[in-house]
């Protein structure tokens, strides 16, 4: 297998004694198949040999915080609620598995998704759902995103499918390890300016210097995929480590005249990489090479690799070509480069039912065992009883394949139903599920504003067993329910002066009418 | 009866209220509130005495009951009359647009010319594909090639539909651009068929969306996904495609699943192109079952027609008066014994133009055909519109076309929910007039009216009998009632028996039943069968006469004419009032072939009268099954489309018919 990564070194700080604090960044860049490019930015910061707070201690004073490269603001955050490890990810469009294959950072889902593992505290006011709800607000404010709105109605703990990705501290009391996991969704969540510029301000070289450089809003903003991620996490031997993430996908063949998929660091930032990062102890940019045999030149030269202390003086613009090409010509036959194809579409187009259809399909050549996680807002209600699991394109049934089924069912106007369940796909096997659904009928001050929009249903998640990183979204889905016609205040007034007239005025009627005998002489001629 | 009568009646709701108020407490300000309001009201009525107010009323009922059948007739002209003004320009409005997101018209189009090369050459390639005569697979295999080429995903989807007539076979090719930026929830399709609504090849249209696939993927403001369908056949391939989008599985069809989905399609543009150049683009609405898109959507394209892309506008393929094969058409609309300088007057001429327009919709709305391709889609609840290039030896082509269709693609994706005004009920008569609900659906509702009035008359008749009076009130009596001059006839209630009456109900339904089997099973030639069973019903019906005799009238029981009479009436007219809502044209239909000859009605002491009104009726029951094409269209219809018309015909229409016929076929 021949070396497919390259390496392009922007500062090399090569620390002989560990700092407090150490910042990393890195910008791999990854063409695709069909043309387009992935980057993937990420700026990692630990904060060394620090340990979450405990929520035992929550009532009373905490230690100061002092940082130099560590936020502040979200520092504060994570001590005034006690969060060990939380995951925001808020993303626009849809992530292409099959042509794209695993993105760098694992949570693509569309809109914003929010998970946290918390430990839990004593007093009340310290509970989970508390600081879960107090954590949202904290991060719409520093995110400026609509992160409150993930209220009960949104909120599951599917602790099997989100396992912590660092370590959690053994707790005080009340138990060792109470640890519960909170998870959100918002899928019609969109991501902006207003996101990313705060974003930018927790970095320690935010948009002049390094990589952060390259984040210019009208590019990221422009590309076909687009995404910011903040991980927390702890690591009992390292420390605190915050990783602020940037994907995005970006189709050269687009911007381009001539169709042709050549970039530049300029051609898609519309900048060149100017100047190093001080702070940084270390500052790479890797660029995937294209699997394809197509021929294709890369400029300037890469560094192989780089000792002792080193800083890029000049500007960086690395140019990828592919001169035999005269444009860029699509490959008709793309075979799927993720682990799993899922298509997940809600079917019939009345307003009372329909069914939930989702098709698995395993690309690998071994068995797969996935966690099969499906979260729905209470406005779709499964009827368990009707899952049907059939096999390839003939309709075999294959319940036995799904097995481990936890169903936790949505209590109407308040919490959304959970199903999670473990699927085994044996090799180059497609399964379809099938699902009958109820869609409800919603009370006339539960609808949004553009109520008939429809509502936005989240993505279904399947996390492999061997690889839980490597897990995929579906794409989110719309629902259309019963709605009244709210944009005519003419309807509205008539229907309820109607209604009104009908019950005030036959009600009143027959309270206080008296009934009395009266003789009527009829002239007859 | 006595000349007295005593009447329970309710008697003022205030009396009541005033007794609880003053019973608590008369010092509080409501009270003296509530006595001034009431001393109002009462110095508004007209006067305290409520046997007086019962005596107007009874009075009213009984001129109502005297008056009715000129009630009836009154109503029921009325009805036709106000049919026939809906082309009068007077009862119309200006169209205009509802939704302020939709900004037609208003954004830069970047279509040129260069796509217009792409498309003509997607047109030679197409067009060799129709000279190499080459399968509706390898067809299909080709487009969804063409698509991926241009770096959009794309498939092929099988269909097989069994009807009576043979299998329909086909294979359809469709892309789906995922829009970026975009989580693919909402998407909008642009489609074309294979054959046009002309009967011949859609091979431009089928060029444009190639063209315009390649041309979409270029641009990143789509905010939904673009869903590109080149549907085989005419109407089959669509709605098998449709189908598998929608609806999970349908058991008799056979019909390929979608290997690519997006989400919820919300407006839908079906383009057709027959020609080789076109002079205008027309709009084709009507969906199935009388559905029609939102009104937005054509009022939206007929202005970035006209102002982006700079082609006028026509209602399907009718041209105008002022210009130059429209007054010879319109002409031709009106009967040739009219003199000219009646048929050449403008304003005759503008009612002919207009009311062309309305009977080409009444005739799709009514048979609940769709009018193109984008008729399969209302029933998913998405707006769509077939753009018929009407052919012609120019001017536009391509570049027109294009350019259209991208700006109305680019205001339907400024949408941020659907079209959900009220803007469902309109007949448009011109492509910048319609007719307002409010103006046409009292017309049909009129007729209704009028036969609910005849079938309440009906029902009062059978349950009360007018009789010499031969009972003399005795001496006592008399004294009692104290009037003077005693009456020589009076009211008796008589028995209303519905079971004989319900039956014959429900035999001709069963009749109706039966002939719709016949038919859809299509043993026979509709045309013959007509012949046979039309003069088998005339036959039957006047057997009525003789055979169902009813038992001696007797007083006490209403005879079965009248009560069967009031039946048909009252469903007739609650069938036409529920249509007028859902599909007006339907409805008007009804009113017309209902309203008229039900109305009419009656059982004959003649004979020849008799033997008459049968034959009438016994026509109109079967005789529309002579125009076998369309009976055979309007099977196809309900077997592969689910268009109601055929069944409402055999189920609905021909029972109601027979029960008139059996009504005027029995004996007084």
């Amino acid at each position: 297998m021949r070396w497919s990564i390259l390496f392009f070194f922007l500062s090399w700080r090569f620390s002989v004694t560990a700092a407090v604090e150490e910042y990393r960044e890195e910008l791999t860049l990854r063409p695709l198949v069909d043309g387009k490019l992935a980057a993937h930015f990420s700026f990692s910061t630990l904060l060394r040999s620090a340990v979450p707070r405990d929520p035992s201690s929550l009532g009373t004073d905490d230690t100061s915080q002092h940082y130099t490269l560590f936020p502040l603001a979200l520092g504060q955050i994570l001590r005034e609620h006690a969060i060990p490890e939380f995951h925001l990810t808020i993303n626009s469009g849809k992530w292409d598995y099959d042509r794209w294959g695993h993105p760098g950072e694992p949570g693509v889902g569309s809109g914003a998704e929010l998970w946290a593992w918390m430990g839990d505290g004593t007093a009340v006011q310290t509970s989970i759902d508390a600081r879960w709800k107090a954590l949202q607000n904290s991060l719409s404010g520093l995110f400026c995103a609509s992160l409150g709105s993930m209220d009960a109605l949104h909120t599951t703990s599917p602790a099997n499918a989100f396992l912590p990705t660092g370590d959690l501290p053994r707790l005080l009391a009340p138990a060792r390890d109470a640890y519960t996991l909170r998870h959100a969704t918002l899928p019609a969540e969109r991501v902006c300016t207003e996101n990313l510029t705060p974003f930018l301000k927790l970095l320690p070289c935010p948009s002049r210097a390094g990589i952060a450089a390259l984040l210019e809003p009208h590019r990221i903003f422009d590309a076909d995929w687009h995404g910011l991620g903040v991980h927390v996490r702890w690591r009992a031997d390292r420390g605190v480590q915050l990783t602020l993430t940037v994907q995005v996908v970006l189709d050269s063949v687009r911007t381009s005249t001539e169709r042709r998929r050549d970039w530049t660091l300029e051609s898609l930032f519309g900048r060149s990489l100017p100047r190093s990062c001080n702070v940084a102890s270390s500052s790479v940019v890797l660029v995937t090479l294209p699997s394809d045999e197509s021929a294709y030149t890369l400029s300037p030269e890469p560094h192989v690799s780089i000792e002792g202390t080193w800083s890029r003086t000049s500007d960086l613009n690395i140019v990828m070509k592919w001169p035999e090409e005269e444009r860029f010509s699509y490959p008709l036959n793309i075979p799927p480069l993720s682990d799993l194809s899922v298509r997940r579409t809600l079917k019939g187009s009345s307003q009372t039912h329909g069914e939930l259809s989702v098709v698995v399909r395993n690309n690998r050549p071994v068995p797969v065992r996935t966690h099969y996680l499906e979260t729905m807002p209470w406005h779709v209600e499964f009827f368990l009883h009707t899952l049907t699991v059939t096999c390839g394109d003939r309709g075999v049934d294959c319940a036995s394949l799904l097995t481990n089924m936890t169903y936790t069912p949505s209590r109407p106007h308040a919490t959304p139903a959970q199903l999670l369940a473990t699927l085994e796909l044996p090799p180059h096997e497609t399964l379809h599920l099938s699902l009958r659904v109820r869609k409800a009928f919603l009370r006339y001050t539960e609808h949004p504003p553009d109520a008939q929009r429809g509502w936005d249903l989240p993505p279904a998640v399947f996390v492999p067993f061997d690889a839980p990183h490597r897990r995929i979204y579906t794409p989110a889905l719309l629902v259309d329910l019963a709605t009244p016609d709210f944009s005519m205040p003419y309807n509205v007034i008539i229907m309820s002066s109607t209604l009104i007239a009908l019950i005030f005025g036959s009600l009143f009627n027959m309270l206080i009418r008296r009934f009395v005998v009266i003789e009527v002489d009829v002239k007859v001629d | 009866m006595s000349g007295r009568s005593r009447a329970v009646v309710r008697w003022s709701p205030w009396a009541g209220l005033q007794d609880k108020f003053t019973m608590s407490s008369s010092g509080i300000p409501l009270i003296g509130l509530v006595d001034r309001i009431r001393r109002r009201i009462r110095q508004l009525r007209p006067s305290g005495d409520i046997a007086a107010r019962i005596r107007k009323r009874k009075k009213v009922a009984a001129a109502v009951g005297k008056y009715l059948d000129v009630l009836r007739l009154g109503l029921l002209a009325t009805g036709c009359l106000w049919l026939l003004a809906l082309p009068l320009s007077h009862l119309q409005s200006g169209t205009y647009i509802d939704e302020n997101a939709l900004q037609p018209s208003q954004v830069n189009t970047y279509w040129d010319w260069g796509d217009v090369h792409r498309a003509d050459k997607f047109l030679q390639d197409v067009t060799s594909l129709l000279d190499r005569n080459l399968s509706s697979a390898e067809r299909a295999v080709f487009f969804a090639t063409e698509f991926a080429k241009s770096g959009i995903p794309s498939s092929t989807q099988r269909y097989s539909i069994p009807t009576a007539r043979g299998v329909l076979n086909g294979t359809n090719a469709y892309a789906i651009f995922s829009a970026p930026r975009t989580s693919g929830t909402e998407a909008v399709v642009i489609s074309a068929s294979w054959k046009s609504l002309t009967g011949g090849y859609n091979l431009r249209g089928v060029s444009t969306v190639l063209s315009l696939a390649t041309f979409m993927k270029h641009y990143s403001h789509w905010s939904k996904d673009i869903i590109f369908v080149i549907s085989d056949s005419h109407l089959d391939g669509m709605h098998a495609w449709l189908s598998a989008y929608h609806t999970p599985t349908n058991p008799n069809q056979d019909v390929g699943p979608l290997s690519i989905a997006s989400g919820v399609i919300w407006t839908a543009l079906n383009i057709d192109y027959p020609g080789h150049s076109f002079s205008h683009l027309g709009v084709f609405r009507e969906g199935l079952n009388g559905r029609l898109p939102n009104q937005d959507l054509i009022n939206s394209f007929r202005v970035i027609s006209q102002h982006t892309g700079g082609v006028p506008v026509l209602l399907y393929d009718h041209y105008e008066p002022s210009e130059f094969p429209g007054r010879e058409q319109i002409r031709s609309f009106f009967p040739t014994w009219l003199p000219d300088w009646i048929r050449e007057h403008e304003d005759v001429m503008e009612y002919g133009y207009r009311a062309k327009n309305i009977l080409r919709h009444f005739v799709y709305q009514a048979k609940g055909r769709a009018s193109g391709a984008h008729g399969l889609f209302h029933q998913y609840r998405i707006d769509a519109i077939t753009l018929f290039a009407v052919p012609s030896n120019g001017p536009h082509g391509f570049h027109a076309l294009g350019r259209t269709v991208e700006s109305t693609l680019r205001t339907m994706n400024n949408l941020l929910e659907r079209l959900h005004a009220s803007f469902f009920f309109y007949i448009i008569t011109t492509p910048s007039s319609f007719l307002k609900i409010g103006s046409y659906l009292p017309s049909v509702v009129l007729v209704a009216a009028s036969l609910m009035f005849g079938g309440l008359g009906e029902w009062v008749k059978a349950g009360w009998v007018e009789v010499k009076d031969e009972y003399m009130p005795s001496e006592k009596e008399k004294v009692a009632n104290a009037t003077p001059n005693s009456p020589k006839k009076k009211w008796i209630a008589r028995r209303r028996d519905l079971l004989d009456a319900f039956m014959v109900v429900v035999t001709s339904h069963l009749a109706g039943l039966s002939i719709f089997v016949v038919i859809c099973g299509e043993w026979l030639d509709t045309t013959r069968l007509a012949y046979i069973i039309t003069p088998m019903c005339w036959v039957t019906l006047v057997l009525f006469r003789f055979t169902l005799r009813p038992p001696p009238a007797s007083a006490n029981a209403a005879p079965l004419p009248v009560l069967l009479k009031a039946i048909n009436m009252c469903l007739a007219s609650t069938l036409i009032s529920v249509t007028s809502v859902l599909n007006f044209s339907l409805a008007a239909l009804l009113a017309i072939t209902l309203g008229v000859p039900l109305s009419f009605s009656a059982p004959s002491r003649s004979l020849p009268v008799c033997v008459t009104k049968c034959a009438v009726y016994a026509v109109l029951a079967f005789g529309w099954l002579a125009l076998s094409g369309e009976v055979t269209q309007a099977i196809w219809d309900w077997q592969v489309l689910g268009v109601w018309f055929a069944p409402l015909v055999c189920l609905i229409y021909v029972p109601f018919v027979l029960q008139a016929g059996v009504v005027s076929g029995l004996a007084p």
